[in-house]
């Protein structure tokens, strides 16, 4: 009887498109979490530093050498720019319904494949304080890829919309600003998150470049520099759980903001 | 005396011809969509509009709505005429558009906003909810509307905004019998809802269609006096069919009629050969 059912459970697992039920779910994925830990308990490889020694690690970085004050640090930049490049990337994305300004969209876009430490030295000739050099630099590289992004949402409007806009008697301008600016809101937002992400790996680069302010960057640089390995993975660990966070509350504003965004999609 | 006489246009093509990098779509279409009168009767006209997949349907639709200036010729709408611009005609298309990020009711509200001050449109919104038997759903998105809830919605809207000429593509199209008879319902109170009210369907329906029609329009080729087929599809005189002269309009119960079944069999054979 338990037999029967426990294959019915896993059956569902293994079926494409298939619906499981959110407790085999939720169960299926900490079965799969518990397995990760004891796999890494129980068969620790040679090069990579056991579970106590990363939770070691990371009770020393907290302790001693100021884990979370740094990861503010690098969070409140990672914001900020992630803040001015949104702006910047949406007005350039926007402008592209003027013939006039594509081509700098394209250009912008096409940035994205300028290398990082090459632009901090310019960056660098240009500005003074190495907090305007590591602003601006994030500023670009977020900017860049959300052009991207945004550009090829813009792109997915289709004829149908525009004329359906055009036949209330909606002007031009109007007819973008419904269709384009209010209609793909959401799905810029989604642009923003999947994004963010290209943020934290210019962080620990430009962090390192420039170490007078501190942050996570740095503290990784160190880790990695004297060998830590155990420090390397609790900093990468929590990097990675403040990522995870980040995509929880992004997806909660989209729900709160745009309780449309979520109701044509397959579940 | 007549049962009906015609008064002013309401929809005139002259000459319209279209053409996509050099290559004829649409050519020499000369249309006049007339104010029926019938005594006694305050009802709008029907044009039922047909023609082959990919003939050239939707680019007149989109010129007749000021979507899309034609190559040449002119489309000239109301009374008195004047040259079509985009908002002038409502039109429906096929996969009934509302705007995704707005409620049904916000939806009908940008669309009576652009035509009433705000308070006497959102009474004009709340009749068409209504109207359209629509108002339990007004804080729903369209994405949570059924098919038939989405299409009424989209013909509300643009009655909302519209002069009084609305095109409907393909409102027939996957729709079960009792879906249907819901639309025809729909159509009929529209063109029953002001004299000057005109609906043209575009369909492949030809049955439904042309029941509920007193004009039709067949969109094919044609051939020159050698039978050679000429560029681009146009509406040629023979293939404007006053259904109204040939009584075949306005009868409940006329797809029983044997004229009107040799009617169907006849416009069959027209767009085989098209």
């Amino acid at each position: 009887m338990i037999f029967a059912k426990l294959r019915t459970m896993l059956k569902e697992l293994f079926v494409p498109n298939a619906k499981p039920r959110p407790s085999v779910f939720l169960t299926m994925v900490a079965c799969q979490v518990l397995f990760l830990l004891l796999l890494w308990l129980f068969y620790p490889l040679q090069l990579f530093p056991t579970l106590g020694e990363v939770l070691a690690s990371f009770k020393d970085l907290v302790t001693t050498q100021g884990l979370i004050q740094e990861l503010w640090a690098s969070l409140t930049t990672a914001l900020g720019a992630l803040a001015i490049a949104t702006v910047l990337a949406l007005a350039i994305s926007y402008l592209t319904a003027l013939p006039f300004f594509r081509p700098i969209a394209y250009a912008a876009s096409k940035m994205r494949y300028l290398t990082l430490t090459g632009l901090t030295f310019f960056m660098a000739l240009m500005l003074n304080s190495g907090h305007q050099v590591k602003l601006s630099v994030l500023v670009f590289g977020a900017t860049v890829y959300l052009v991207t992004g945004m550009t090829s949402v813009i792109l997915t409007t289709t004829q149908e919309e525009m004329d359906h806009a055009r036949t209330l008697g909606m002007s031009e301008w109007r007819s973008f600003y419904e269709v384009v600016v209010l209609g793909k809101l959401d799905e810029m937002l989604e642009v923003v998150r999947q994004n963010f992400a290209i943020i934290w790996t210019m962080i620990t680069l430009v962090e390192t470049l420039y170490q007078s302010e501190g942050g996570i960057g740095l503290l990784l640089y160190k880790q990695n520099r004297y060998l830590h390995l155990a420090g390397v993975v609790a900093i990468q660990l929590i990097i990675l759980a403040t990522g995870a966070l980040q995509d929880y509350l992004f997806g909660f504003l989209r729900g709160l903001f745009f309780p449309y965004s979520e109701l044509s999609v397959a579940k | 005396m007549a049962d009906h006489t015609y008064k002013n246009p309401i929809l005139t093509l002259r000459d319209v011809s279209m053409q996509f990098g050099g290559e004829v779509v649409l050519r020499d279409i000369s249309l006049d969509v007339l104010d029926v009168v019938r005594p006694g009767v305050s009802q709008g006209q029907v044009v039922g509009f047909y023609g082959r997949s990919g003939i050239g349907k939707s680019v007149l639709c989109r010129i007749i709505a000021g979507l899309l200036p034609p190559s040449t010729g002119t489309v000239q709408v109301a009374n008195p005429q004047r040259p079509v611009c985009p908002g002038d005609v409502g039109f429906v298309q096929q996969r009934y558009p509302l705007f995704n990020h707005r409620t049904l009711l916000d939806n009908l509200l940008v669309a009576a906003g652009r035509k009433h001050a705000p308070t006497e449109a959102k009474t004009r919104a709340e009749e068409f909810l209504t109207r359209f038997d629509l108002a339990p759903h007004r804080r729903k998105y369209p994405a949570q509307l059924s098919g038939g809830q989405r299409q009424r919605a989209a013909i509300a809207q643009q009655l909302l905004c519209s002069e009084h000429l609305i095109i409907l593509d393909e409102p027939f199209s996957g729709l079960d019998i009792a879906m249907i008879d819901e639309v025809k319902k729909i159509i009929l109170e529209v063109t029953m809802a002001d004299e000057l009210n005109t609906v043209v369907i575009v369909s492949h329906d030809l049955a439904t269609t042309t029941a509920l029609s007193d004009t039709l329009w067949l969109l094919g080729p044609e051939r020159d006096a050698a039978n050679q087929c000429l560029p681009g599809a146009t509406i040629s005189k023979k293939h404007q069919y006053n259904l109204a002269e040939m009584g075949l309009a306005w009868q409940p119960g006329i797809q029983a009629k044997p004229e009107f079944v040799q009617l169907i069999e006849h416009l069959k054979d027209e767009i085989r050969k098209s």
